[in-house]
């Protein structure tokens, strides 16, 4: 199948090195400490931070930093054929333990000690790209919620398909069966916190892709600062300071 | 918090809103020089980085520190705040101020308190507190007496009702020159008000009517403008009239 045409474009449009339309929102769930919902085309996600709070259960008390919980689901409508999935199947189990080591390597967990901190997320509508949504979303809610940070991670993916790097894949384009290379970094420092492909690739391209997703993570950096920065900046005007 | 060599100029990002992972200080380019750091600054080697979405303070001669509203709490040595009992223990009674973990209340921390005269509080009683010793690592300490060892204003509020409200908001309404809400809404009615800096406040007033108003008004007028305050706050008063 033709992914790239001749004239350069994908499937839906866009160029190789275009990235989706971006969109976020904060304080979207009222009940929790920390919420926002993130868009990447059509992949929306929803994450929602309850804590730091007392530790619920006295087994995984841990005395020298918080416990972070992360859990995330997918909605039973955010596919294209709509499926009752069994809670906790080996793919989102493995998607939360992956946003949780994210976020755990940006979190000063060590300044809460004693407590726990739970990230909820939810895909509501699955368009490839959840992964990073999700990050990007939990990233969001964390600021919301006040919780001490090192950095703003950001995530975003990358492929190789018809011989061309493709920024931020979509659902047709993820499966493919390319190579799909998540990455997440911590924009100010330059670290990478996560990286993940399934598929393989050649030394020299897997390189370039990176890069290019690396690019992408910068990118989401540039628009999530300025989502924050229109929050406080809300928060503040409201509070005739 | 920390103190470290820094230089006579304050850091250019002063009074801008800053978000996680921002440096705002070099400190290898400063000498002979001490600055204090408070909330949401933390010092990264030889640099001074944000962990909080916020408002960059600076006041003279050197104290930084991040101004931002979140619905946690992070308890602080000397802050007036609204506990809510949660459980008795022989030596404390355990009181959550919406931190991280349960803070302490020591049976003795009363005026005059001794092992014969231990108050009784049942689950869920409100009481305005004073935190005296907020550690990492250990449950905050508070008491009912202020630094004389007088009772003050410190104990339980009876009868009236509590709010909830942002962190932000209780900064706002203990500012002075006083909320204009609150000055407008004092000069029509009387009730009581108690604020914790915790997010949260009482209101006390002859009639029940009265509570609901001036708590519903101060509530929703955090996400109204200085201007729509005025508006709705008209509109409120003529119709108790």
């Amino acid at each position: 199948m033709e992914y790239v045409s001749p004239e350069g474009l994908r499937l839906d449009g866009r160029r190789p090195l275009e990235m989706r339309q971006l969109r976020a929102e904060l304080g979207a769930v009222s009940r929790a400490d920390g919420s926002a919902v993130f868009e990447m085309g059509n992949t929306k996600v929803i994450a929602a931070v309850y804590g730091p709070r007392e530790v619920q259960q006295r087994s995984q008390h841990l005395n020298d930093k918080a416990l972070i919980r992360c859990e995330y689901t997918m909605a039973n409508f955010s596919t294209g054929d709509r499926m009752r999935k069994p809670k906790g199947d080996r793919r989102s189990t493995e998607i939360s333990l992956v946003i949780r080591q994210t976020m755990e390597a940006c979190i000063l967990t060590h300044l809460m000690p004693r407590s726990q901190i739970d990230i909820f997320v939810q895909v509501l509508q699955a368009d490839g790209g959840t992964r990073s949504a999700c990050i990007n979303a939990a990233t969001l809610a964390l600021a919301d919620a006040g919780i001490p940070m090192r950095d703003l991670v950001t995530s975003c993916s990358a492929g190789y398909l018809n011989s061309t790097a493709l920024l931020d894949l979509n659902y047709v384009e993820d499966s493919a069966g390319g190579p799909d290379v998540t990455v997440g970094i911590l924009p100010k420092l330059d670290k990478v916190t996560l990286l993940q492909m399934d598929a393989k690739l050649p030394m020299d391209i897997f390189e370039n892709v990176m890069q290019l997703a690396t690019e992408g993570c910068k990118a989401v950096a540039n628009y999530i600062r300025e989502v924050l920065i229109e929050n406080t900046k809300q928060l503040e005007n409201r509070r005739g300071v | 918090m920390e103190a470290k060599p820094s230089s006579t100029s304050p850091s250019t990002f002063v009074d801008q809103l800053v978000v996680p992972g921002d440096v705002i200080l070099d400190l290898s380019s400063m000498a002979n020089q001490t600055i204090k750091l408070g909330g949401g600054l933390r010092q990264d080697g030889d640099s001074i980085s944000v962990m909080k979405a916020g408002n960059l303070r600076f006041t003279k001669p050197n104290k930084y520190w991040v101004e931002s509203s979140h619905k946690r709490y992070v308890p602080n040595a000397g802050d007036n705040v609204l506990g809510v009992v949660v459980d008795t223990k022989p030596e404390n009674f355990l009181v959550d101020i919406k931190g991280p973990a349960l803070a302490f209340l020591p049976v003795l921390a009363f005026e005059g308190g001794t092992r014969r005269n231990i108050p009784k509080f049942e689950v869920g009683t409100l009481l305005y507190v004073r935190v005296v010793n907020a550690n990492t690592g250990m449950n905050p300490e508070l008491s009912c007496m202020d630094a004389n060892g007088k009772a003050a204003e410190y104990g339980v509020l009876k009868e009236g009702y509590m709010f909830e409200s942002s962190t932000g908001l209780s900064r706002t309404l203990l500012s002075s020159p006083p909320y204009p809400v609150l000055e407008a809404l004092g000069k029509k009615l009387s009730f009581e008000i108690a604020v914790g800096i915790n997010g949260r406040f009482w209101v006390n007033a002859s009639q029940s009517s009265t509570v609901i108003l001036v708590g519903n008004a101060i509530q929703k007028s955090e996400s109204l403008s200085l201007v729509q305050q005025k508006i709705y706050l008209e509109k409120l008063l003529k119709n108790i009239q």
